[in-house]
């Protein structure tokens, strides 16, 4: 590219003349251009504004043709191998209590194990192991074996205040262990503080999130012992506390709200 | 649409759509089958905004992942399979490079933008939408500057920042100018449906 043409000095002027509303967002959004927080909060309210996320959905419609321009390419025979083995781990993990399962599913499984084995690579090798763990634990109830998503999956939980139509938008990046707490509309009674904290999915001690800052967008990145524990499932519970949050060595005060994770 | 001569893409769209159904459905084999049908596409799309090879690949298999867990998300009365899917890893892969591990532009910006026309894959699905030719429509009645700019954006996944750069000029600038250029976007698009 050229330097940059002067092209009319009206058109080169960093003004406000463009109003930055929900639909320029979803097209920034949609072009790719958002980073950071600002993609964060994208995601968690195109989660819960349908309006939003029909927007974004209306860019991407239009944009998608301009793919056909980008020449295609053949991946590695392993991209295939490994998506394969990811789905058998996660069937293992996931299908209904042993007895229930028909023996043959877990022959069958066994078999694409096998066929999976000449495979070089860590991923077949991570089956098998999985898949050995699955079949000599036969005991192990559905509960215990967690849900798996795909590493990139972002969790999204919506936790509603009450019948005020306020509520927190609540979105996790596995890849990057970032959290974005929306708090929008909310507002401090000068008395109170909101403690956000996470239910794991499988019964183990609530983890703080910290006191929630209302009227921001915040991020955070999570600690690998928060991290473990989010999974699909997973919830959330807000509870009113005096400032500062709950002090150390009392009760948690009064659950005001809750909300459930789901991978958007 | 209906009144086109049936192609071969016409049949590989169709046989993908069913596919697509099938997935959702619960058929595990369908996936392959889409796999078989719609990665040449997607890969060529990851590899173009990851830059990475390796990079590239873990977000395809992450697109398929996704795909097998979510099937049900895709509604086969609104989109296209295949621009669905195309959207889909093209999201995926700029969700990639924002997170964080990737460095991405791995190609300069004076060599990238304005992007050529390229000759697609012989045996690639295509989008092929009727809007396809609208958004170039669109798209070419902007100035060659903020045309340039947006595509970068688009195929090369560069950021306000990085464009504002290899511009040099302010960040404030490149910001208008592109927003300025997507409402003209805007405009044209919906015109276009009304029309």
């Amino acid at each position: 590219m050229s330097a940059p043409e002067d092209t009319g000095l009206e058109d080169t002027g960093p003004d406000d003349s463009v109003i930055r509303d929900d639909p320029m967002i979803a097209a920034e959004w949609a072009l790719g251009l958002l980073e950071g927080g600002e993609l964060l909060a994208a995601r968690g309210k195109a989660a819960t504004d349908p309006a939003f996320a029909g927007r974004k959905q209306w860019w991407d419609d239009w944009f998608v043709p301009l793919t056909d321009a980008i020449p295609g390419a053949e991946p590695g025979p392993q991209v295939w191998d490994g998506i394969a083995a990811r789905i058998a781990v996660q069937q293992a993990a996931a299908s209904p209590t042993f007895d229930d399962a028909p023996i043959s599913n877990v022959v069958a499984l066994q078999t694409q194990v096998r066929r999976w084995q000449w495979v070089a690579g860590l991923t077949s090798a991570a089956a098998a192991v999985a898949l050995a763990l699955f079949v000599f634990a036969p005991g192990r109830s559905p509960v215990d074996a967690p849900p798996q998503i795909a590493s990139a999956a972002p969790m999204v939980a919506t936790v509603p205040i009450g019948e005020t139509g306020l509520r927190l938008d609540v979105t996790y990046i596995p890849e990057s262990e970032q959290m974005l707490v929306a708090a929008i509309g909310l507002t401090p009674d000068g008395v109170h503080d909101h403690e956000l904290w996470l239910v794991p999915a499988d019964g183990t001690a609530l983890q703080s999130l910290g006191v929630v800052a209302p009227g921001e967008v915040r991020s955070m990145v999570l600690p690998e012992a928060v991290t473990a524990k989010l999974g699909d499932r997973a919830s959330l519970v807000l509870t009113r506390e005096p400032i500062g949050g709950k002090p150390e060595g009392a009760d948690a005060g009064p659950v005001v709200a809750k909300g459930v994770f789901s991978p958007v | 649409m209906a009144a086109r001569p049936r192609s071969s893409n016409d049949e590989a769209r169709e046989a993908l759509r069913d596919a697509m159904a099938r997935l959702a459905a619960g058929d595990q084999a369908a996936l392959e089958e889409i796999y078989r049908a719609t990665r040449v596409k997607l890969y060529g799309i990851c590899l173009r905004i990851l830059g990475d090879q390796k990079e590239a690949e873990d977000a395809l298999q992450d697109v398929y992942i996704n795909l097998w867990q979510r099937a049900d998300r895709y509604d086969p009365t609104r989109a296209s399979p295949i621009a669905w899917l195309a959207a889909f890893a093209r999201n995926r892969a700029i969700d990639r490079l924002r997170t964080g591990k990737v460095r991405g532009g791995a190609v300069p910006i004076e060599e990238a933008a304005p992007l050529p026309d390229e000759t697609p894959l012989a045996d690639m699905l295509l989008v092929d939408a009727q809007q396809a030719a609208q958004i170039h429509k669109c798209l070419g009645a902007l100035d060659a500057r903020t045309q340039g700019h947006i595509r970068a954006a688009f195929f090369e996944g560069y950021t306000y920042a990085q464009l504002a750069e290899a511009a040099d000029v302010p960040l404030g600038t490149m910001k208008s100018w592109i927003r300025r250029g997507l409402q003209r976007l805007r405009a044209c698009l919906e015109a276009s449906e009304t029309a």
